[in-house]
Order: structure tokens, then sequence, then C-alpha cells
């Protein structure tokens, strides 16, 4: 049992002396270890890898939903280029998600210091405040739809109530009430899931260095400034990134909300490429399509982990 | 055991004890109203402060969605009309009974969520849990590979491959298939599913696995029977996050369901929207909503402390 515990050393001088005893263990490791994580392989090389590799061969055809094809080479690319409904969508996606990224991070963080500290009551305000992102934007898009309804909605009640809007106020109908709309239901929706990445990060910050910024006379806001905000780099990078490649793909709330209306001014780039492929069913431009969104995430996510990797402890 | 009981706990708890008692009251409750001081606890305005304006953030979060159950119960009529003070004294079942016995047949469609939901978390809790054990207790050649190609699923938006996977899931036979809908979406949970049970299995202390295997025990008998146990939480954790993904998933089911009795609810209540099944009825497509968020709320409320941990650990990542 004592030799079992020691690690280190011990077990590096055993595999000096007993080398072929130790490699027969490791073959055997080896293919225990590969059995087990073989499944997860097999789905993720199925249903990710293959499709990844797949679409991109697929973008450089003239594949239709049927019938036969053949290489194109880049023209999917050079037309994509001209596709105004798809340049249209990338810059409506950008709008949104620029309009909709720093509401969502300041009430998420002004909620997570709200609801970081353990006391009485902030386990229930942290559920509750998060019961939005948990119910998910399906079920929440389709309860808008019906209150977003001129003359019978709660949104227009409401608020012709406080003379902001008229009762007839067709929300729906013009993008930018549609877009407001539905970037108000979004923040809502959304900073639930800041403020749980937020506090998280918070919470492992050790209390004794806001014990003696206070000691030292800090007030509230310098030591939020300099003790929470660099040590919380990592959370505020992951909620970021999070929040703004869920607002470039999103899809749910358009399609339910709008339908990409009026016309396609409300059309984001997944609506963009869902149409392309099933509506169209143009399967070679839907693929070029989504390797450039697949880029475009991609260099988001190549950022977050080259900033997070550039944090240095 | 006591290594992964510490690393659940909040970092701020333990050091909540050792709060100091003495405290300038204006400090404390300066303290309390930034939401920071563990000491507004002890004064009681700062705690009454606290909790007025906990409510009413709570409010906001909390009372559209009683707001949208409440008139889910409100005639057809009163929804599609201007709200007034009658629409608060009417209420009925009617909404909930036309929608579950029509020939709209949601129920039919939330079988099928609810299949399709709890096939993706046992598929994603056990391959999870077999590759969360592959990587964290074997050492072996290729192992940092292969999790990496595991990993690299979580960069690929599945948004961005529906196209080939369509087609994939045509050829596989796999469309229109409840299995091949839970197949997709135990793919594109693996990725934290993994991590968290790779973690789990990383913090089992040692001497508990070679103990088992001492004792003659198997590699699936020490994972059944000795280590099961001890990654429970982690495997609750990567089940939660799938069975809260595939019931509330719409993209993906509205592209590999062509077949209406195969619908899921979210891709059902489309239909209810658009009145393909007849008329507009704006009552049923809220009772319908109610009935896809009350699991999602239900299953949350009751296992939260495994999704709260699931997001620290992600946190933590990186």
């Amino acid at each position: 049992m004592a030799a079992t515990q020691a690690p280190g050393a011990p077990a590096a001088a055993r595999r000096r002396l007993l080398p072929q005893r130790r490699s027969a263990a490791d073959r055997r490791n080896a293919r225990v270890g590969l059995a087990f994580t073989s499944p997860a392989l097999l789905l993720v090389g199925a249903f990710a890898l293959f499709p990844l590799g797949f679409g991109i061969y697929i973008s450089l055809t003239n594949w239709p939903l049927v019938g036969p094809y053949h290489f194109i080479g880049l023209s999917n690319y050079t037309s994509l280029i001209h596709d105004s409904v798809f340049l249209q969508s990338i810059l409506f996606t950008l709008k949104y998600t620029a309009i909709v990224t720093i509401p969502i991070f300041v009430v998420g963080y002004a909620l997570a210091v709200f609801v970081r500290a353990n006391r009485r009551g902030t386990t229930v305000f942290r559920t509750l405040i998060f019961l939005p992102y948990i119910v998910g934007l399906v079920a929440e898009s389709y309860m808008a739809v019906v209150e977003l309804q001129p003359s019978s909605g709660t949104a227009n009640f409401v608020l012709s109530k406080l003379g902001i809007v008229s009762n007839t106020t067709a929300w729906t109908v013009h993008t930018g009430l549609a877009t407001t709309a539905i970037c108000i239901l979004v923040i809502w929706f959304a900073s639930g899931l800041t403020m749980m990445l937020l506090m998280a990060g918070m919470q492992s910050i050790p209390t004794d260095l806001y014990e003696s910024a206070r000691v030292d006379g800090a007030s509230w806001w310098s030591a939020e400034r300099r003790i929470t905000f660099p040590l919380l780099r990592r959370s505020i990078a992951l909620s970021l990134i999070i929040s703004v490649v869920g607002s470039f793909l999103a899809f749910n709330q358009f399609f339910i909300i709008t339908d990409g209306g009026p016309g396609t001014s409300t059309v984001p780039v997944v609506m963009s490429i869902f149409q392309t492929a099933f509506a169209d069913t143009d399967v070679g431009l839907a693929s070029a399509m989504s390797v450039v969104l697949i880029i475009v995430v991609g260099l988001i996510t190549f950022v977050q982990f080259h900033y997070l990797q550039g944090d240095g402890d | 055991m006591a290594s992964v009981r510490s690393s659940q706990q909040p970092g701020a708890r333990p050091s909540a004890a050792g709060d100091p008692g003495a405290r300038r009251p204006a400090a404390a409750v300066r303290a309390g109203a930034a939401g920071r001081g563990r000491a507004g606890g002890r004064t009681g305005g700062g705690l009454a402060i606290f909790i007025v304006a906990g409510v009413l953030i709570s409010a906001v979060f909390v009372v559209p969605l009683l707001w949208e159950t409440f008139r889910s119960f409100q005639p057809e009529s009163t929804v599609t009309n201007p709200p007034s003070a009658a629409s608060f004294s009417h209420l009925t079942f009617a909404n909930y009974t036309k929608l579950l016995s029509g020939q709209d047949d949601i129920i039919r469609n939330v079988m099928n969520s609810l299949i399709v939901a709890v096939l993706t978390a046992a598929l994603t809790a056990v391959v999870s849990t077999m590759a969360g054990y592959g990587f964290g207790l074997f050492r072996f050649r290729g192992a940092g590979l292969v999790f990496g190609l595991v990993l690299l699923a979580f960069m690929i938006p599945f948004q961005a491959v529906l196209t080939p996977l369509f087609l994939e899931l045509h050829f596989l036979h796999l469309l229109n298939s409840l299995i091949g809908l839970a197949l997709f979406y135990t793919t594109f949970n693996l990725p934290v599913g993994v991590y968290v049970m790779r973690n789990s299995f990383l913090q089992v202390p040692r001497e508990i696995v070679d103990a088992a295997r001492v004792d003659g025990a198997s590699v699936t008998r020490t994972l059944l029977s000795v280590l099961r146990p001890l990654v429970l939480p982690g495997i609750a954790t990567s089940a939660l996050y799938a069975f809260l993904f595939s019931w509330t998933e719409f993209l993906g089911a509205l592209s590999f369901m062509t077949n209406d009795s195969l619908f899921t609810l979210p891709v059902a209540l489309s239909n209810v929207e658009t009145g393909t099944y007849g008329a507009i009825n704006y009552g049923l497509l809220l009772a319908g909503a109610v009935i896809a968020m009350v699991p999602c709320i239900v299953v949350y409320v009751a296992l939260q402390r495994y999704y709260v941990r699931g997001l620290v650990s992600g946190a933590l990542k990186g």
C-alpha cells in the first residue's frame, strides 16, 4: 500500500527498473483508455467533424438538395460577395450583436454584484433572475408574439398607459420596432447567464483582498476597479464571448417573432443559411455561407482563448 | 472526497465566518447597499433594503413569466382583445383542453420532446462518463489528441453544420428520426459533459482506484461499483445540461424533422403560431408555450446546484 501511495520519484525509478512490465501496463492502459473514450470520439467524429469537412467539400460544388452535382471551385464564395440578402444579413447580425452585447454585460455585471455575497435571500434571487435563461428563448418568443400584437398585447397596453407608444403600434411589421422588441427580450433573457458566470468568478476572488482594501480606506468603486476587474478578466472574457457568439448565431427569436420581415430586413446570418439550404435548395451556396460563419465564430473564439492564455497565471 | 467537497464550495463562504463583528454602522450600511457587505445582515435596515431591492429585481425577471402563465388561462377571446378588468375574473382551462385534445394533438409532440430529451440526457451521461473515465484515469498515447478533438466540437457551432448534417442524416436514414435527433443533440453536449466528467474522475483520490484494483475489481467493475457514487454529481450535471438543451432546442429539430407527427414541442408550436391547423389561436399558443416552460423550471429548481457546478467548472476553464 505504501508503494502505491508514493507518487513521483519512486514510480519513475520502478519504470527504469522494470521496463517490460511497465510497457505492458502502458499497452493495457492505452487499450482501456481508447475503448472508453471511443464512443465520444465516434459521435463527435460522425456528427461534428465529418459534417464540418463535408460542408467545406459541398461549398466547392453546385450541390442541389436532390440530383447530380459538380465542382465549381470557389464560385459559391465569389457569388456571396454579390449576394445582397446574405450581406444584409451579416450587417444586420453585426448591428444586432453590437446593440445587445453591452446591455447584457452591464445588466449581468450589476446583477452579479448584487447576488455575489452569500447572505439571506441571494440564493432565491439568483434562481429567479436566472429563470428566463433556463426557460429558453423559444417559449418566450412565442409569448412575445402574443404580447406584441397591436391593441390586444400587454406590451402596447402597458406602454400606451405610460404614454410611450400608441395602443395600435404594430411591433413586428416595422424593422426598427421589431429589432427593438427582440433586443429587449434578449437582454432580459441573457443577462441572467452573464450574472451567473461573473458571480462564479467573483466568488473565487479571496475576500481578504477586499478586507485589506477596506482597511487602506479604499472606496467601494476603487476596490471594484483595482481588485475585481483585473482578477475577473477570465470570467469577463468568457461571458462576453458566450454572449457575442450567441448573438452571432441568433435564429429562434427572429424566425418566431418576425420571420425575417418586413421583407428581409431582420434576417440574421443563420436564417439566411437556413433559407438558402431548405427554401432555395442551394446547398452549395448555403455551405459556403456556413464556412464563412464558422471562420467568423472561430476567430471570435480564438481571440478569446488567446486573451485567456495571455493572462499569465 | 475532501478535495471534491471543497471544490464545490463557493469561495466566499469560509471567509464569511471570519468577518469582523465590530464595524461602524455607516460603513456597514454603505457596503450593504452595494451588495457586498456581509455585515449588512446584522443591521436590520441594510437587510430590509437588500430584500426589497432583491424582490423588485427578481420581479422584473419572473413577473413576465407568471403573467404569461396567467394569460394562458384566459379564454382565447380575452387574449386577443384589449386587456380589461373583466379579463381577470374569467379563467378557464379551455386553451389547455383544446390544445391537448384537438386535432393539433400536441400530446404527441410533448411525448416526442420528452423522448428525445430523456434519450439525449441518458446518452450524454453514459458516453461522457465513459470518456471521462478514460481521459481521467488512463494515460495513453494520443489521449491529448482525442480529448482535443472532442473539445473541438465546442468550437463548431452546430448552426453552421446543419446543411451537411442534413444530407448525412438523410444518407444514414436518420432524418425524421427521434433517435437521429438525440444523437445530434448528444454530440453537441459532449464537450461540456466530457470536460465535467474528466474533472470528476481527476478529483477521485488515486488510492481508491488502486485499492479497487488490488481487491481484484476489473476496470468496468471499478467504474460501476466503486467510482460511480463518487462521480454522480458530475453525471447529474452532464445529464441536466443535455436535457435542458434538448428540450428547448429549435433550429435542429426544425431542420431535421419534416413529418408533423415527429415534431418536438417547440417546432409544433410554430404550426400553432402560423395557424397551420386552422385559424390562428393565440390562447393555444400561450398554453403551448407554458407547457414548454414548466418542465425546465421544475427540473432546474430541483437540480440547480448541479447546474451551477457546471457553470463554475466551465468558468474556471480556459
